[in-house]
């Protein structure tokens, strides 16, 4: 349910972006989601077609990339990926001692202004 | 044309959350995020904690909820300064909404500012507020699976504090489980379990309190 005020912020970032360097309207917008951040693609493109009405984005499609979870184990030193939402342990050795890379990303990486 | 980007989408609330805790930081303030599902007994417990701290540590509290003013009332009564938030409708608080209501708590007689969040237990996790930590509570009628289903909170809790324990004997809910589940999530998850009704626990609690406070 959060996706809508994320799907806000989204399209508050798009839209500075576009008039600050100088564009009049946006064409499409990719985001990266990691799937450990608690945001569901879905829910947030649904938010963001509600929103963009009457916004210089309100023909914008939006693309997401999902991003799974990896890490790397610092006992057994494998670096790991995974299709779960979250790490317990290392799915190599079972250590618990590891550092998380991707996974938790909310972020605009590229847009297509005119 | 394209323009490559590499902006965080919640970029906005991430700045208004840095100014609140630089406003808090200029006070000497210590903010505590408190998280939790609807009925994990947040304000019960906000209560007890206030009572046991006795008046050791000026206080202010911030009561968010999605209507309703029961819950401010309620920390009124204990004689603490507090701001009622209604987000009418939203699910979570978000650091705007904080900024807009710190005109109205007396900052510099404040301490230890508690915020209690809107009851749901997935999207506050996401959203900064300018605290010091967040503290989860999950009440043992929840079941002992919340940690696995629920792990962000988890991850982001300095501490959880395990409530209603008082019900242990007659739930069949494994305290353990949530333990072990939300440390592997968690290595540095500080646990304490708690119950407001006996007292059980709130004398660790506060102590912990006052050592991040000290």
């Amino acid at each position: 349910m959060h996706e809508l005020s994320i799907a806000q912020s989204l399209l508050e970032v798009a839209l500075e972006n576009c008039s600050s360097k100088g564009f009049s309207r946006i064409g499409s917008i990719k985001v990266v989601i990691g799937r450990a951040s608690g945001v569901m693609s879905d829910a947030l493109i649904f938010g963001f077609n509600a929103l963009k009405d009457g916004t210089v984005a309100s023909e914008a499609a939006l693309e997401v990339e999902e991003v799974p979870v990896s890490g790397h184990c610092n006992d057994c030193g494998a670096d790991f990926t995974t299709e779960e939402s979250y790490v317990l342990s290392c799915p190599h050795c079972g250590g618990l001692s590891y550092t998380i890379g991707t996974g938790r990303e909310l972020m605009i990486t590229e847009m297509e202004v005119f | 044309m394209k323009l490559k980007l590499a902006d965080k989408i919640l970029t906005a609330n991430e700045r208004i959350a840095e100014g609140n805790r630089r406003s808090f930081d200029e006070k000497g303030i210590f903010v505590i995020n408190l998280i939790s599902s609807p009925g994990a007994g947040k304000t019960t417990l906000l209560e007890t904690t206030i009572k046991t701290l006795g008046g050791d540590v000026r206080l202010g509290v911030i009561e968010g909820d999605i209507m309703g003013t029961d819950d401010a009332e309620r920390i009124d009564r204990l004689g603490v300064p507090v701001v009622q938030i209604n987000t009418g409708g939203a699910c979570h608080l978000d650091a705007g909404m904080i900024s807009d209501v710190l005109g109205e708590l007396p900052l510099d007689d404040i301490r230890l500012l508690f915020i209690e969040n809107v009851g749901n237990l997935v999207c506050p996790a996401e959203f900064k507020l300018g605290e010091d930590v967040k503290v989860a509570i999950l009440s043992l009628t929840e079941g002992h699976d919340k940690p696995l289903k629920y792990p962000i909170i988890f991850q982001e809790s300095r501490a959880l504090l395990i409530s209603k324990i008082d019900l242990k004997p007659v739930l069949d809910v494994d305290v353990e489980k949530i333990k072990r589940d939300a440390r592997s999530l968690n290595p540095s998850i500080e646990i304490f379990e708690i119950s407001s009704k006996t007292g059980e626990g709130m004398g660790q609690w506060v102590q912990w309190i006052k050592t991040l406070i000290s």
